[in-house]
């Protein structure tokens, strides 16, 4: 794996910044990407999150892009009967929001332990900042329901030394797919050994993941972010 | 919003640096114990008299000063983390010592040992001295065994900042029960 010496972690929350929305894509039937216009004073390290508040409501996004990108990208799950998500997905361009950031402790932290990423839905967010700011040779999981939902798949692919796509519903259309989700892979695939584990999305897969850390790759590291 | 993960159910707990640790491991006792001291200077902080004599301010940056202490207890020597961290400030006890001096100017000579009390604001000052003691302990205990120089050196500051930090409540509980018109019932045999 290679190493990258961490970025100094940007601990001073800044804002509130007013931006606009410059895009709104949508990443599958239930994600989109929000592409915001970036502050000039505004720092972040891969990894961290921004405060995001629109339409009366405020909600913790990961940022997709890496720091020296000019834009923000956000990569947002739509909850049905969300009050903020909902919302933001049919927010256009030139929309006015605000947020805060930046936020968190989920960044990088290079070591001799092989990382394993894993991630559930738009829990890749971070794991993107991470690869577009340099890091490279980690093992990524990213559990979805179906092949249509492997976002960033073509970016962060190729700076994986290993990308597996955990599909709990869909069937496997390709050797890098695997049928379950990614606490069985963790369970039955993944040489047990001690690993720097990078865990982010629903609170259910960290529990789980962290617990099988703990039994089967002792002597590992793991660090958390939890997607509400 | 969910604030449980249910990953600390079988007796474990992450430290901010990832390392998964017993509940009752030495690291995880001093920082419970600085939490709870942080908690305890909110209840001495609510339990100032009403004008407060300007003394919220300073209290609320002890209470983040104390969170930047929390961060290097929760991380292992030598981590990986640790490179993220920033580094305690090696004045942090001046700043203590200031408003030690600060308080102290105004005070009568001790004549003998004070009985804990008087305004509550006081009686909880006096708590929190006693809460900072019992963590300064633990992290005595816990920096003996602390031999990476980065780490060690944290602990060192943090050492001195919660040895000051009990000097100051004690004169802060003198300060308040003044303020307030209490006099200080000294020890009689």
């Amino acid at each position: 794996m290679e190493t990258v010496r961490p970025p100094a972690l940007r601990t001073k929350t800044a804002g509130p910044f007013t931006v606009r929305v410059l895009a709104n894509r949508r990443l599958s039937a239930n994600a989109f990407e929000l592409t915001l216009a970036r502050p000039p004073r505004f720092y972040f390290t891969a990894g961290q999150r921004l405060r995001l508040e629109y339409a009366g409501a405020q909600r913790d996004y990961s940022i997709v892009s890496a720091p020296a990108e000019t834009d923000l990208r956000l990569c947002i799950r739509r909850v049905e009967g969300g009050r903020l998500s909902a919302r933001l997905a049919h927010a256009g361009a030139d929309d006015p929001m605000m947020f805060t950031g930046p936020h968190g402790y989920f960044t990088f932290k290079p070591s001799a332990h092989p990382a394993v990423f894993v991630a559930t839905g738009t829990g890749i967010a971070p794991f993107c900042a991470m690869a577009g700011a340099g890091v490279s040779g980690f093992t990524l999981l990213h559990g979805v329901e179906t092949p249509a939902d492997l976002y960033y798949r073509d970016f962060i692919q190729p700076r994986a030394a290993a990308y597996v796509a955990c599909l709990s519903a869909g069937r496997p259309a390709e050797p890098a797919h695997y049928p379950g989700w990614v606490t069985d892979y963790l369970r039955n695939c993944l040489p047990p050994r001690a690993c720097d584990f990078y865990l982010c999305g629903r609170q259910d897969m960290i529990r789980d993941a962290t617990l099988l850390a703990d039994e089967r790759f002792p002597g590992s590291l793991v660090y958390t972010e939890i997607f509400y | 919003m969910k604030i449980y993960t249910g990953s600390g159910d079988r007796g474990k707990t992450s430290l901010f640096s990832g390392e998964r640790v017993p509940k009752d491991s030495e690291r995880i006792e001093a920082y419970g114990d600085l939490d709870e001291l942080n908690s305890v200077i909110g209840v001495l902080i609510a339990g100032l008299p009403v004008d407060g004599g300007g003394l919220r301010p300073e209290l609320h940056e002890i209470q983040s000063e104390l969170f930047a202490i929390g961060a290097w207890l929760a991380t292992a020597p030598g981590a990986p983390a640790a490179a993220a961290l920033p580094p305690l400030d090696p004045d942090g006890a001046k700043g203590l010592e200031r408003g030690i001096d600060r308080l102290d100017a105004d005070l009568p000579p001790l004549a003998g040992f004070i009985l804990p009390g008087g305004h509550p604001g006081a009686a909880w000052a006096h708590i929190a001295r006693t809460v900072c003691r019992r963590t300064e302990r633990r992290v005595v205990g816990l920096a003996a065994g602390v031999t990476e120089a980065a780490a060690a050196e944290q602990m060192k500051h943090a050492i001195v900042y919660l040895n000051r930090l009990s000097d100051y409540f004690f004169v802060l509980a003198r300060h308040i029960n003044r303020l307030q018109g209490i006099e200080e019932r000294l020890w009689k045999r």
